[in-house]
């Protein structure tokens, strides 16, 4: 019985092995090579050189913004979520979960042009405001970075609750009872001891909606205005209007590497815990 | 979580951020499901007048909105079928055997997940495109897989580590062939599973946008491309109901694979999200 093991396992691993090397490992090597390939076929940096350079070097800065600003507000937002449902009771809790999981199933396209209707001039939220005589009322929530980053938090919100739910629920309250017991503040115990606990899954969340942000496109393309037009959004554009696919491709290939960037720095991170726990638990 | 004692203040003011982000979260989706049974069409919340207009102009035979909710049924059931092939093989040979080189094949399958979805979409074009393929279904269906294979590999994994191994031992001591362990022992225990990579499957390439979007031609639009179209340039009012059908799709399948988990009596306690190997 376990001598065949290996063997029946090394066929059945073909496959998925074979598959995603013909069409996921070799197409992007396609998108390296045309990005490094002239007019006459001979090797340029040309278009990297034009892709970091006038209009196409703002494309890039306000994607990285966005996405940062995007990360930090689903952080937060993710936080305090987060933080309010580990001490809900089961039921409550339970509930939450399902209306911070159910809408990542339901196409991101579809949630955001519920944004669309609710963030208008006349929208819900504006309606609501006016009417209260909020000053200032209404607001321009649409169209701008303001409603990009909205509907863009909302696509990451799951990814970043879920993380930092995951660390909150493994922060032994014993330590912070014990705080409590040599008399320290809630501010302290919140800021000495809780946070540190809990910074691990902070950063890896973070890291994680700024690199999943990065590739993504439809709430900037259909929420945002010219300022906000992202990376992902230019290469659409430039295969299917403007067949530039040189140019396409050295975009896609500079968000690859902004990508492993991302996933470097949480890979080494971990190294790094795992480093930290391996001393601690040997001295 | 915290052993403090409460303050009511603490109390309150969690109840209250939690309730505000939590309706914030749910009200798109409400609105969209409202508004589609409205008659204007230009949106209203609360609509002023009811009706069903933008669903029958929906499904009306041989229309934008029908031809492209055929297409995208074709797509997401071929993937259904090649994600489930790739899933079970290779959960078979990650979950089970010893496996040479088996981080490097997990990494493999992991990476379609973390690269951005535009790149995949750009380097299956360029794939494509000389072939041919542009707008064909089985393009799509294909590119599709990448997305859907991980997931559904992700479940079986999960589905097959959540079945005893000795019961497959015991049925193999008593004489059973391997056919026949297979489908008498694994094959009933891994139902609920197969049934949960099946949904998850469709339904990521149903709604799937960035690889439907540089594979199509201006002949075969999947039903996301149409309605990202609609939404970018010309605004279709029937967008509202195609949206709260794509809703009520994704609210059912999860439904479904709820209630399977429970009929079979599966507590794999894995998250539905895939970022259990990122933590």
């Amino acid at each position: 019985m376990r001598g065949h093991r290996s063997r029946t396992a090394l066929i059945n691993a073909v496959p998925v092995t074979v598959f995603l090397i013909v069409l996921f490992i070799y197409p992007i090597i396609g998108v390296l090579s045309l990005s490094l390939k002239g007019d006459n076929g001979a090797f340029t940096l040309h278009w990297y050189t034009d892709a970091l350079s006038g209009a196409n070097l703002s494309v890039l800065i306000s994607t990285l913004r966005i996405s940062a600003e995007t990360a930090v507000l689903s952080l937060l937002v993710g936080f305090v979520l987060a933080h309010a449902i580990a001490r809900m009771r089961p039921v409550f809790a339970a509930l939450a979960m399902l209306i911070v999981v159910v809408p990542h199933f339901i196409s991101a396209l579809v949630r955001t042009y519920g944004w669309i209707i609710m963030l208008g001039e006349h929208g819900l939220i504006n309606t609501l405001l006016t009417s209260a005589h909020a000053p200032g009322a209404p607001y321009s929530l649409l169209y701008n970075e303001t409603g990009v980053v909205i509907g863009t938090t909302s696509v990451m919100l799951p990814y970043t609750v879920l993380i930092l739910q995951g660390v909150m629920r493994g922060v032994d309250s014993r330590l912070l009872a014990a705080a409590a017991g040599f008399g320290a503040s809630r501010w302290t115990i919140f800021t000495r001891i809780y946070l540190p606990l809990v910074a691990p899954g902070i950063g890896t969340a973070g890291l994680l909606s700024f690199i999943l942000c990065l590739g993504y496109y439809i709430t900037p393309a259909l929420m945002g205005g010219d300022q906000q037009t992202v990376v992902a959004a230019l290469i659409d554009q430039q295969v299917m209007k403007q067949d530039q696919w040189n140019s396409a491709a050295a975009f896609g290939v500079i968000l690859l590497l902004l990508t492993f960037a991302g996933l470097g720095v949480l890979g080494l991170a971990r190294l790094r815990r795992k480093k930290a726990h391996a001393r601690r638990s040997s001295s | 979580m915290m052993e403090l004692p409460p303050t009511r203040a603490g109390h309150v003011g969690r109840a209250l951020s939690a309730s505000a982000i939590l309706l914030f979260l749910a009200m798109p989706i409400v609105i969209i499901l409202v508004t589609s049974f409205g008659a204007d069409g230009i949106g209203t919340f609360p609509p002023k007048e009811y009706s069903t207009r933008w669903y029958e102009q929906m499904a009306a035979p041989g229309g934008n909105w029908a031809t492209s909710i055929a297409l995208s049924s074709l797509v997401a059931a071929l993937t259904t079928v090649f994600s489930l092939i790739l899933g079970v093989t290779a959960a078979t040979a990650l979950a089970r055997g010893r496996l040479p080189l088996h981080a490097a094949v997990y990494g493999l399958v992991l990476a379609p997940m973390l690269i951005p979805q535009v790149v995949i979409a750009l380097g299956l074009f360029l794939f494509f495109e000389p072939a041919g393929m542009l707008g064909s279904p089985l393009a799509i269906a294909l590119g599709h897989t990448v997305l859907a294979a991980p997931i559904a590999i992700l479940i079986m994994i999960s589905t097959l580590k959540g079945i005893d191994e000795r019961l497959e031992d015991a049925a193999a001591s008593m004489g059973a062939g391997r056919m026949t362990i297979a489908r008498r022992i694994t094959f009933p225990l891994a139902t609920p599973g197969l049934i949960a990579a099946a949904v998850f499957s469709f339904i990521t390439s149903f709604d799937e946008f960035f690889i439907a979007q540089f594979l199509s031609t201006p002949d075969t639009r999947t039903l996301p491309v149409l309605v990202f179209n609609a939404l970018q340039f010309d605004v279709d009012p029937t967008v509202t109901a195609v949206s709260a059908v794509l809703i009520a799709l994704a609210i059912l399948a999860l439904a479904l694979v709820a209630l399977v988990r429970k009929l079979g009596g599966h507590r794999t306690g894995r998250s539905a999200l895939p970022v259990e190997p990122l933590t």
